[in-house]
């Protein structure tokens, strides 16, 4: 132990109650606690996350691989977790009347009432209830679930998205022929990009609309667009192919080659497109949601077995509710439905095309909320405590995993290998882990010739993939 | 069969393209810092500029130091029509940029790529300097020119030009990071913030500011209000949420080390000791401490960064103020915390608040250097960095990357302070961190000479003739090379460049409003390198496939990717541009029409690709052409130009 850390501990032991993560301070409300923080905190668990890394070990992870996709949810804005994934009696009980409706199903305490399909389904999906967020602040939590890492930290400013991480690694497996790429992002303008990697690994951004990709056709038609392509070649490809002036000038045709595999391609309008019916079924049945259109197309897209591997979505169904969380036609329960139909459609098509087993999906908000009574606009507002929803890939359903207190605030039971929280480090670990990627990995091919660590290696502990979700 | 060929290019280069350059001119080398006439740079430098940035604001613009400052400009600032302030006589000349890039090319047996043409450079360098493709009629002007200086006269024009501060506000922009908000860390400028600094770092550019200056005035600037005090706008990059004020202290520190010293590893070293994390990377990092980090936050440890709101009843929007000394900010740099981004901040064992051990006095490590007795710390600061020799070697190795696709040290925020000398090379294994240290030093010298003159620095740059080597190889090209610079890297052009060149040839102009930006009172631009900004922008559709970054956690890039063809292959800003009729018919087309085939194809090109097509391009563009009118060659002529927006000469700087 570094002589730093020893003196941390000795500062520590003569003032014990600094020990106690500072929301848990007796002397501390959580009133008092946001007054002085602003809207966010992080915890003291964080104190000394830096300092340690030549303590960590190197050996190499042993990855589950079972899973050859990722669909990686976002709940932007982050859903009450005591409402729904981690629903608790001292939330009913603040609700109106008959709006929660509960149920014991295999042993896990779930919301039939604001999620009656999901409940059907819930063999198939693992919720862990151990989850804690770093920052209680929109935006930078997002960034972190994305990134797996502090974005604050030393990389953070260049550290790529999760799914560029998994492109760039599984760019080899790519099959001639596949015209789609590696990571995707539905209804995600403002996903985290390649950072420092190259931006064939960044996510390729689309909102999903019936008509398919933008820019796939040509305004002037299929037959111009080959005589103007073909033209185009025939004037420049004696720079562009063995370019004579930079690799860069070939790459760039490469790029140009791809993009003309997914122009007039029915493969791309079959995946991307889609007709009103068919996102009837992952809205409510006459409705379309911009969430159900994303699953409907994500299942395509992976039905479809044209390279894509990740697939980020973001529901911008507006989780954010400090206000009137339970009253009002755009309240709790319709945004549930939203997610309701839609994931259990996602689930039900997956499992329909043989592709559930082979694609893991998880989904998760960026932190949770407040518990127990509301706050004085009916609301409830940010709190580290969360969940994380895990299905398929070769994960276990129907069960959870760790435990929280009576109210949700805090964890009671970590109920995984570590015996901590879950953090947006060990979900990242854990995707790596289930497409057999080496999560102990660290690239050298970083700007800052630092190493950059697939999870974050230097800490007062090691992130670690929760694998207690592939036991059964 | 290697050593005649370099030496017939050596000697053909300096005959041809040069020797008139340098006998005219070799006398006008001097320096203006030397003018006796300029007290700036003597001894009352200091203490007017101590006076004038402890003054209040409004007492600030009447100071001596506003004299001064326009004095320098005026002596300093670019004054086009030939008058050279400042330039150093390239051809190879004893202490030139040739003269230290080709030592390494006879020292490593490289045999540079040959000059470019004359298209190829009006084309390179206006896109560099001005982020514009040429004006058809200047293309042909110059390459017809044959004045032995004309290279020299268009860097001259283009540094003049208004297009030259649009493209280096983008630039200053991106490194200072200008923007409305900043998801990774929830900074706040909003419209009005962003528009001030914009604002201020236009003016700077355009009144040929010096850089010293622009770097001291942000690093001392305070103020009540972020909407109306440009400068003060870069320090709140420090500014984190959910930690205590040493966060954000620790954020301006890293920011400003990153900036103007190109040190990013001193963000980790406010984090933890460079020993067991740096080792590998810097030598000077990993003898270096959390605690002298901390003597470097010191410096910004008295400056507070507090925000109020715009209307008192709502407190989602507000505007900042940066001030020194307030009331909670008197005490140094204290080492009181247990949460936050960073790792605890702790005093040693005993120490209790209130003692000195408790807080860590301000201290420039490079220098040793303390603040004066009574000397606001941030003045301080801006002194220590403004006067070390890196801060002139980061800032012509930033200019330099821009310009060569890679820094003499890469990547340009590396840098490594114990590895720069070539007079004391560090100890085995360690080697020197520049490609070329020799040129690195006299870089930064000619520029602190030059009075830290951006445009001075820009011109002999691009007056070497390293920069105007061919990108085009014609031998066997060897990637060990790379670092040495013996050919021209190319460089996918800036999503801004591509946009405003696609605008520009075509004719038809487009007007942008800009929510926050037009309706604030600034004009409509038509040219997106008149954007202040990255996020919120019009044309984010076509723009943003080409990697503009987001001036907070993604930078931006010159990679290709699929977006990017599609873009360009069917976004309507493009195919817009390709209408001979309609409500915005490319003015290109329209006018043009009626010329000949092989007129119209020259025209085409030249409006385009900013050259005249090759005799095998003109055949198979004649081939696609009708000679009859009528609306098979009308849409010949617009597949044509598709085809040249489409070309890697067109989206490519080669």
């Amino acid at each position: 132990m570094s002589s730093n850390q020893e003196k941390i501990n000795r500062v520590f032991a003569e003032r014990p109650w600094d020990n106690k993560t500072f929301f848990n301070r007796p002397h501390w409300t959580r009133r008092r606690f946001f007054e002085l923080m602003g809207s966010g905190v992080t915890g003291a668990f964080l104190a000394e996350r830096y300092a340690k890394a030549a303590e960590v070990t190197a050996a190499g992870g042993q990855p589950k691989n079972t899973a050859k996709n990722v669909i990686f949810i976002l709940l932007a804005g982050a859903p009450s977790h005591t409402d729904l994934f981690d629903l608790k009696d001292t939330s009913i009980a603040v609700a109106p009347q008959g709006l929660h409706k509960a149920a014991t199903i295999n042993g896990v305490y779930f919301p039939t009432g604001l999620m009656p399909k999901l409940a059907q389904a819930i063999s198939d999906f693992a919720l862990v209830r151990a989850v804690r967020s770093h920052a209680l602040v929109h935006s930078l939590a997002q960034t972190w679930t994305q990134i797996g890492r502090n974005p604050a930290a030393a990389l953070g400013s260049i550290a790529p998205n999760i799914g560029s991480i998994v492109a760039i690694e599984k760019d080899s497996e790519r099959r001639p022929g596949q015209v789609f790429p590696t990571f995707l992002a539905l209804n995600s303008n403002g996903a985290v990009g390649s950072g420092y990697l190259a931006a064939k690994y960044g996510p390729f951004k689309v909102t999903p609309n019936t008509g398919g990709i933008a820019n796939t056709t040509n305004p002037d038609g299929a037959v111009r667009f080959k005589t103007r392509n073909d033209l185009m070649h025939s004037l420049d490809d004696v720079l562009r192919v063995n370019s004579p002036n930079s690799d860069d000038m070939q790459d760039y045709n490469d790029f140009y080659r791809e993009a003309e595999g997914l122009m007039y391609n029915p493969a791309v309008n079959q995946a991307f497109g889609f007709s009103t019916d068919e996102a009837k079924r992952y809205g409510d049945g006459t409705l379309t949601t911009g969430l159900g259109n994303a699953c409907l197309v994500a299942g395509k897209v992976l039905k479809a077995d044209q390279g894509t591997r990740f697939i980020q979505i973001t529901s911008n169904d507006g989780w954010d509710m400090h206000q009137s969380i339970y009253t009002g036609n755009n309240a709790l329960p319709a945004k549930a439905k939203i997610l309701d139909n839609a994931v259990s459609a996602l689930l039900s098509d997956l499992k329909a095309n043989a592709l559930l087993d082979q694609t893991l999906v998880v989904m998760a908000g960026e932190f949770g909320r407040t518990v127990g009574p509301l706050s004085g606009a009916a609301g409830r507002d940010h709190w580290p405590q969360q969940f994380a929803f895990f299905a398929g890939g070769g994960v276990s359903g129907g069960r959870t995993i760790g435990k929280t207190n009576a109210t949700g605030s805090d964890v009671a039971e970590f109920g995984w290998s570590q015996d901590r929280y879950v953090y947006p480090e060990d979900i990242e670990a854990t995707v790596y882990s289930a497409l057999g990627i080496d999560w102990t990995k660290t690239r050298s091919d970083d700007p800052l010739g630092r190493g950059f660590e697939y999870v974050p290696k230097t800490g007062p502990f090691q992130f670690y993939p929760v694998h207690e979700l592939w036991e059964s | 069969m290697q050593k005649p060929r370099f030496k017939s290019i050596l000697g053909g280069i300096s005959l041809l393209a040069f020797s008139g350059f340098l006998v005219i001119h070799a006398q006008d080398d001097r320096l203006p810092v030397a003018d006796p006439n300029c007290t700036y740079f003597g001894k009352l430098r200091e203490k007017f500029q101590r006076l004038a940035l402890n003054a209040p604001e409004r007492v600030r613009a009447a100071h001596p130091l506003s004299t001064m400052t326009d004095q320098v400009s005026a002596m300093l600032s670019y004054v086009p029509g030939g008058s050279r302030t400042y330039s150093y006589g390239q051809s190879h000349a004893a202490g030139s940029v040739d003269s230290y890039i080709w030592d390494d090319f006879k020292k490593n047996n490289i045999t540079p790529a040959p000059l470019t043409t004359d298209w190829e450079f009006i084309r390179r360098v206006t896109l560099d300097l001005s982020g514009r493709i040429p004006a058809p009629d200047r293309a042909i002007s110059f390459v017809a020119d044959t004045a032995s200086d004309k290279r020299a006269k268009l860097v001259d024009e283009l540094l003049a030009k208004p297009e030259w501060v649009d493209k280096w506000t983008m630039y200053y922009g991106d490194l200072y990071q200008n923007t409305v908000t900043r998801p990774s860390t929830s900074l706040q400028r909003f419209p009005q913030g962003r528009n001030t600094f914009y604002q201020w770092i236009h003016d700077s550019l355009a009144n040929g500011k010096p850089y010293n200056q622009m770097a001291t005035e942000l690093l001392t600037a305070t103020g009540p209000n972020s909407y109306e005090d440009g400068s003060i706008n870069y320090l709140l990059n420090g500014y984190i949420t959910g930690g205590p004020t040493q966060d954000t202290t620790d954020g301006m520190t890293a920011a400003v080390f990153d900036t103007f010293l190109g040190l990013a590893y001193e963000n980790c070293l406010e984090c933890h000791n460079g020993r067991g994390h740096l080792d590998q990377l810097s030598l000077w990092g990993s003898t270096t401490t959390r605690y002298q980090a901390w003597q470097l936050a010191s410096y910004l440890s008295h400056t507070q960064m507090a925000r109020t709101p715009v209307d008192p009843s709502n407190n989602n929007i507000y505007y900042w103020s940066l001030l020194d000394n307030t009331r909670n900010f008197t005490a140094d740099y204290t080492l009181n915390t247990t949460t936050g981004n960073r790792p605890a901040r702790v005093a040693p064992a005993g120490c209790k608040s209130g003692q000195p051990c408790f807080t860590v006095p301000p201290q420039y490590i490079f220098t040793g250097e303390s603040p004066k007795p009574g000397e606001n710390y941030r003045v301080a600061l801006a002194r220590h960095i403004t006067t070390d020799p890196q801060f002139a070697r980061a800032t012509v190795n930033y200019m330099w990357a821009q310009f060569f696709g890679r820094g003499i040290v890469d990547p340009p925020d590396t840098f490594d302070p114990a590895r720069l000398d070539p007079d004391n090379p560090p100890p085995a294994p360690w080697t020197l961190q520049p490609s070329n240290a020799k040129l690195l030093n006299a870089l930064a010298q000619h520029f602190v000479q030059s009075g830290y003159n951006l445009k001075a620095l820009m011109r002999e740059i691009a007056t070497s003739q390293t920069y105007q080597l061919s990108s085009r190889y014609d031998g066997t090209w060897n990637v060990a090379w790379e670092p040495y610079f013996a050919r021209k890297f190319v460089r996918r052009l800036w999503a801004e460049e591509i946009h405003d060149a696609v605008a520009q040839s075509s004719g038809t102009l487009p007007s942008y409003t800009m929510t926050g930006f037009t309706d604030q009172g600034f004009a409509k631009p038509s040219f997106a390198m008149q954007f202040p900004d990255i996020a919120g922008t019009p044309v984010g559709d076509f723009l943003d496939p080409f990697v503009r970054g987001n001036r907070d956690d993604q930078p931006r890039k010159t990679d290709g990717s699929i977006l990017q063809a599609l873009t360009l292959m069917n976004n309507s800003f493009v195919e817009a541009r390709l209408q001979f009729s309609g409500a915005t018919p490319s003015q290109l087309i329209f006018q043009n029409l009626t010329r000949n085939n092989t007129d119209l194809i020259d025209t085409l090109y030249l409006n385009i690709l900013s050259r005249l097509p090759s005799t095998t391009e003109l055949a198979k563009a004649q081939a696609a052409l009708p000679t009859a009118t009528g609306t098979p060659r009308n849409q010949a002529v617009q597949d044509l130009v598709w085809s040249l927006y489409n070309k890697v000469d067109f989206t490519f700087n080669y």
